[in-house]
């Protein structure tokens, strides 16, 4: 990935323009990514950040629980509540804790400190990304102990495959927000209608058909019908569901390239 | 004559219409302190973010350790040491982990953070989340993670605004220490005492333009055109008196009679030099 280095810093001033244009292959030192994973990763496990796990474990527990009453036991039914939790977790983690905690780090002039200590903008970014990925891809494996949803060894890879692809699809949706985040308080305005239409429109695609047309072109929609799918014994995803996803991580990952180019992680 | 660690060479640097910095020239060397003088809005933090690649001049070159100020990348941090306003620390993380954040990052051995947190003053508050630190503590503490991979080159920007004396002192005392060790050091302030006290070279900053150039005692005896002295005699009476025969004699008599309590020249101090050249305070 390319990437362009110190633009962050140069990015708050009036002529940010005047910072470098060329995006140059920088390299990625492991020292430096595990040090950021490593506080980013702990960072998570704040009251500001672990809210939203536990929110998305408890809603599944509890959907699972109502829809257990309601179907007296159906598999769909458990896969149905397993695929709300999973949406949730998805949702919330993958756009508000990123957007969340690249905000925090330029409301406490952390990233500036950061960007000026020798980490480059990939660093920063996937060190940011991993940690957020790597729980909530823990959280939807909770999940499916929550819910009793019995997988195959190929589910579970195709169930992981899929929600891990929707993470990161978000988490960079969430990366970009964060650039115009200036703080946590932005941050959560601006990724609130995100989290909304990305959970909700799958969601509801029982109640109406625009619906459940929409949510075939949602990352976050492959990822709900994914579940129905491994639950009936299907595939998780189609060529179509593939290409989505595909197509939803490559236009994420440019925009947010186009926007670093243009401000770094500051706007 | 000692390296060159930092050169500006007509540097100018525009926001838009507005040239915020005007054919800038100064040097710095290994072993001294530079400081940049001059009140708010000067373009004492644009110098800064220029040579630490944070923003790109308009016209001019500098040179950080011999690389191009727009050549700048991620390599020249870990030879340079940054504080400034917006300096920040991980008010979650305790003052340990935080410097055992930046030395990984680094790579600074662990065990050179203990000696530093010694010698900055925070040794007792290493367990302390820096969310609990008063501003001087956490002033010391972003210093500290500037020092912390001993870089050559250390900008400072107004380091002691805000902070109590004793505080201010105390990072004094650290800079005049780490100029004897060989660490050059780019300061900016507007406070005059402390450029005089701290400062081999100050330039006078006003409007983007270095209005004086030079050592703090070569600028205030350019200015000294009226010589003048401050005599207190034993009496408590107070006399000014300008350079003459006269006054010299005078001042002899009273020395001959042992009445003087005090004698002072009144040379003008680098305030008053900058008002004389710009009309402006410098708070």
């Amino acid at each position: 990935m390319n990437t362009t280095v110190n633009s962050t810093a140069r990015s708050t001033e009036k002529n940010k323009a005047d910072a470098p244009r060329a995006l140059t292959l920088k390299p990625v030192h492991m020292r430096k990514l595990a040090a950021i994973i490593d506080v980013k990763g702990r960072a998570l496990f704040s009251k500001n950040f672990i809210i939203m796990p536990v929110f998305s474990l408890g809603f599944t527990f509890l959907m699972d629980i109502l829809y257990e009453r309601i179907s007296g036991g159906a598999a769909a039914m458990n896969a149905y509540a397993l695929a709300m939790g999973m949406l949730m977790n998805i949702s919330m983690m993958g756009f508000y804790c990123t957007a969340a905690s690249l905000a925090e780090e330029k409301e406490k002039n952390t990233l500036r400190t950061l960007m000026t200590s020798s980490v480059n903008g990939l660093e920063f970014f996937l060190g940011s990304l991993i940690p957020v990925v790597l729980m909530a891809e823990a959280v939807n494996v909770i999940c499916v102990f929550i819910v009793q949803l019995s997988m195959t060894p190929v589910q579970w890879a195709s169930y992981l495959a899929v929600t891990t692809a929707a993470t990161v699809i978000a988490s960079v949706v969430g990366m970009l927000l964060g650039i115009f985040s200036k703080n946590q308080v932005t941050a959560s305005t601006l990724t609130t209608p995100f989290v909304l239409v990305f959970m909700m429109i799958p969601m509801f695609t029982g109640f109406s058909e625009t619906l459940q047309k929409i949510s075939m072109f949602f990352f976050t929609g492959i990822a709900f019908d994914a579940i129905a799918n491994i639950s009936n014994g299907l595939p998780a995803v189609d060529v179509k569901g593939i290409a989505v996803l595909a197509a939803e991580f490559i236009l994420s990952v440019i925009l947010f390239l186009i926007l670093y180019r243009r401000n770094g992680f500051e706007r | 004559m000692s390296e060159v660690y930092i050169s500006i060479d007509h540097l100018s640097k525009k926001y838009d219409k507005d040239l915020v910095l005007k054919d800038v020239n100064a040097v710095l060397r290994r072993g001294e302190i530079l400081g940049f003088l001059g009140p708010s809005g000067a373009g004492k933090t644009t110098t800064i973010k220029i040579l630490t690649g944070q923003l790109l001049p308009t016209s001019g070159t500098a040179e950080v350790l011999g690389i191009d100020c727009r050549k700048i990348d991620e390599r020249i941090y870990e030879q340079i040491g940054i504080v400034t306003d917006s300096s920040g620390v991980y008010e979650r993380m305790t003052v340990f982990d935080n410097l055992k954040y930046f030395a990984r990052i680094l790579n600074v051995p662990l065990s050179d953070i203990d000696p530093l947190l010694k010698r900055i003053g925070l040794y007792e508050h290493r367990k302390k989340p820096a969310a609990k630190l008063s501003k001087g503590q956490t002033q010391r503490l972003i210093l500290a993670r500037a020092l912390l991979h001993k870089p050559k080159v250390l900008f400072l920007d107004e380091p002691t605004s805000g902070l109590d004396p004793s505080t201010a002192l105390e990072i004094h005392r650290i800079l005049k220490e780490l100029r004897d060790e060989g660490m050059a050091i780019f300061l900016t302030t507007h406070n005059m005492e402390e450029a005089t006290k701290l400062c081999d070279h100050v330039a006078l900053l006003n409007e983007g333009v270095i209005v004086e150039y030079g050592t703090p005692e070569e600028i205030c005896l350019k200015y000294n055109r009226i010589r003048k002295y401050r005599v207190q005699l034993t009496d408590g009476t107070k006399h000014v008196l300008l350079q003459s025969p006269e006054t010299a004699g005078r001042i002899s008599l009273w020395m001959n009679e042992d009445k003087i309590e005090t004698l002072h020249t009144c040379e003008p101090t680098l305030e008053t030099v900058f008002l004389e050249v710009t009309g402006r305070e410098l708070q």
